[in-house]
């Protein structure tokens, strides 16, 4: 038993070291020797959380490549951890019990653009077959990332939920509000003009709630 | 019906009476009239700290679009405007379907993967591949002046050697066509290796540098992802 | 990628104009909250006026060539502001967070400082002024929120000092009567 278990944590060991080995590589050469130091304790912290990681290698990475000073790469680095920290708290507050990785990025990146945690916890709670929490997330984190006010965006995002559209019309969003903005709306205008849309002319079954699994017509 | 205010306790209002000027008769009603103005809140409004951001997108987006360079080069204002001495761009990231000729190139690259020209799935920016689930992206940028001209980005490992776009014919115009994987992926253009540039035409969001990267979102084939 | 900052808005309009888009940041950073006060009460919700004023500024960028006069940057921007507010008000569509919630407030039983009965007075306002006209709303907002004087609102408005001083007057006696009926 007790070799299996030093088995188990010399491989464990062994992982990590790898991992750790593969952040270094990977950052060897574009940044500092002290940015490296900092980001693989990190990348060490958050993968011990469930955290994804990759963002933060490539946050590292960006800065590097940017010329940005290592004391602010290691801040932003720092920070983007933050973000995944509290987009997987609102993910499991939104009763997703072990968000994946997608949607705890989509949930950063939404964060990023301008969504507080309980905007990200009430589109995640909102997001349900066949709309998955990190195609959500991403749609409303474009939608804020092309200006349009947060408070805007989530209603945008669950009025084309809530009205049984298909999931490509929830993804095209982003798209159609940069069509109306070079048109010459404002983002909140945009927005606005397509949540009416939305929700005047509902299609699909009646709104069931959240956690019941919309019944499929073949 | 409604109690008007005696002449007196509106002159009051705007500040041209005080109190003790009021006939004694008339300083309860000044006296509820000054409570009115009292429960006035002139508290300063604070908006949202990321309004900045989001006039400044909207403002590069219109500085930048395609509609905007076709009139302005239409009407010659473009020309005075590059030719200023302060570097100026016109950046475009040009949807396959949006523009005629920049859109037959992407329908041409769709054909030479051997995909339909149909347009492309909405949600998804160009033509997937033939073999695994990527999607070919055209950036344009508009920089006349520059001699090298990069775009760096999470799907190069932010390496601004790694792609480098091509003059494409017109004066100043320069493309690149990248294969990106479904996901969202941010991106900015490098120019003459130091000044990075994000799209105006896309999606923006801050670098956590104090500077702004491009996002660019790739739907799955299918349309189940982002 | 730093720029010095101009000092005037004339400097910076005309920057903008030569094709320096990105120091139209300048200006939106000075006018941002200038008059967020002003579209607040406007409007009757910051929510409201966060969308107005982030509208206006884009407004004022496409139209940027029309500005006569840059270095009178702020007036010009008002009168932009203005319009959407008055074309908000038209529509009527609005369903925003009123602005009295706009500030956290303690609804406990009230203290001895009378905290609750101010703020009740104070909402009680808000909700009467958005039963005035939009013309009666702007000038009682800009002489009594803004402190301007009757002039100052004439100058900005193109209105006389007169038709403003009626305007107002009407605006003290409908007020008066919205108070009472929903005392």
């Amino acid at each position: 038993m007790k070799a299996a278990c030093l088995t188990v944590c010399l491989v464990l060991g062994a992982a990590g070291l790898a991992a750790q080995g593969s952040v270094a590589a990977r950052l060897s050469g574009r940044v500092s020797p002290e940015v490296v130091a900092a980001v693989r304790g990190m990348v060490d912290a958050a993968a011990a959380r469930g955290l994804p990681v990759e963002l933060l290698v490539q946050k590292a990475l960006e800065g590097g490549a940017k010329g940005v000073p290592a004391d602010r790469v290691i801040a932003a680095v720092r920070a983007l951890a933050g973000e995944l920290d509290a987009s997987a708290g609102a993910l499991h507050s939104a009763g997703l019990a072990a968000p994946d990785g997608d949607a705890i990025e989509a949930g950063a990146f939404a964060l990023t653009a301008g969504l507080k945690e309980g905007q990200v916890r009430e589109l995640a709670r909102a997001s349900r077959t066949p709309f998955g929490a990190a195609a959500t997330l991403r749609v409303a984190a474009l939608l804020a990332a092309l200006g349009v006010p947060a408070k805007q965006t989530v209603a945008l995002v669950r009025r084309t939920i809530e009205a049984g559209r298909a999931p490509l019309d929830l993804l095209d969003l982003p798209d159609r509000v940069e069509s109306e903005i070079a048109r010459g709306a404002t983002p909140a205008q945009a927005a606005a003009g397509l949540a009416r849309a939305a929700a005047h002319s509902p299609v699909g079954p009646p709104d069931v709630p959240p956690g019941r699994e919309r019944s499929r017509k073949p | 019906m409604t109690r008007e205010f005696h002449p007196l306790v509106k002159r009051l209002l705007d500040g041209e009476l005080t109190l003790g000027d009021l006939p004694l008769e008339l300083r309860p009603e000044g006296e509820e009239a000054l409570r009115l103005l009292a429960a006035l809140d002139s508290t300063p409004v604070t908006l949202s700290p990321l309004l900045d951001a989001r006039v400044m997108a909207t403002v590069r987006r219109r500085a930048g679009s395609p509609a905007t360079a076709r009139e302005s080069f239409r009407a010659g204002r473009a020309w005075r405007w590059i030719s200023a001495p302060r570097d100026v761009e016109i950046r475009l990231r040009v949807r396959p379907w949006a523009v005629g000729a920049l859109a037959a190139a992407a329908v041409l690259a769709a054909l030479v993967l051997g995909r339909p020209s149909a347009p492309p799935a909405r949600g998804a920016i160009a033509a997937f591949g033939p073999t695994r689930p990527s999607a070919l992206v055209r950036f344009v940028l508009y920089a006349p002046g520059a001699h090298r001209v990069a775009i760096a980005g999470t799907f190069n490992q932010w390496n601004s050697d790694a792609t480098l776009l091509a003059p494409a014919g017109a004066t100043g115009v320069w493309t690149t066509t990248v294969t990106l994987a479904p996901g969202q992926h941010q991106y900015a253009f490098v120019v003459d290796g130091e000044r990075w540039v994000p799209d105006p035409a896309a999606p923006a969001v801050d670098d956590g540098f104090g500077r702004r990267n491009s996002v660019v979102a790739i739907a799955a084939p299918g349309g189940r992802a982002l | 990628m730093g720029r010095a900052e101009p000092a005037s808005d004339g400097a910076v309009v005309r920057a903008v104009l030569a094709g320096d888009v990105e120091q139209f940041a300048v200006l939106v950073r000075r006018y941002r909250d200038r008059y967020a006060r002003y579209a607040a009460h406007m409007l009757g919700s910051a929510d409201a006026a966060e969308d107005a004023v982030q509208d206006a500024l884009i407004r004022a960028f496409d139209q940027l060539r029309q500005c006569r006069e840059p270095d009178r940057f702020a007036g010009w921007f008002f009168l932009i502001l203005r319009n959407r507010c008055f074309a908000e008000r038209r529509r009527g569509s609005r369903e925003a967070r009123p602005l009295e919630e706009a500030q956290q407030v303690a609804t406990s039983l009230d203290g001895p400082d009378g905290a609750v009965e101010r703020t009740e007075r104070r909402r009680a306002l808000q909700r009467a002024l958005l039963a005035l006209t939009p013309e009666q709303r702007e000038v009682f907002v800009l002489k009594h929120v803004e402190g301007l004087p009757y002039e100052e609102i004439a100058q900005r408005t193109g209105a006389t000092v007169a038709s403003l001083k009626m305007r107002m007057h009407r605006a003290y006696d409908r007020l008066r009567g919205e108070l009472e009926e929903h005392r």
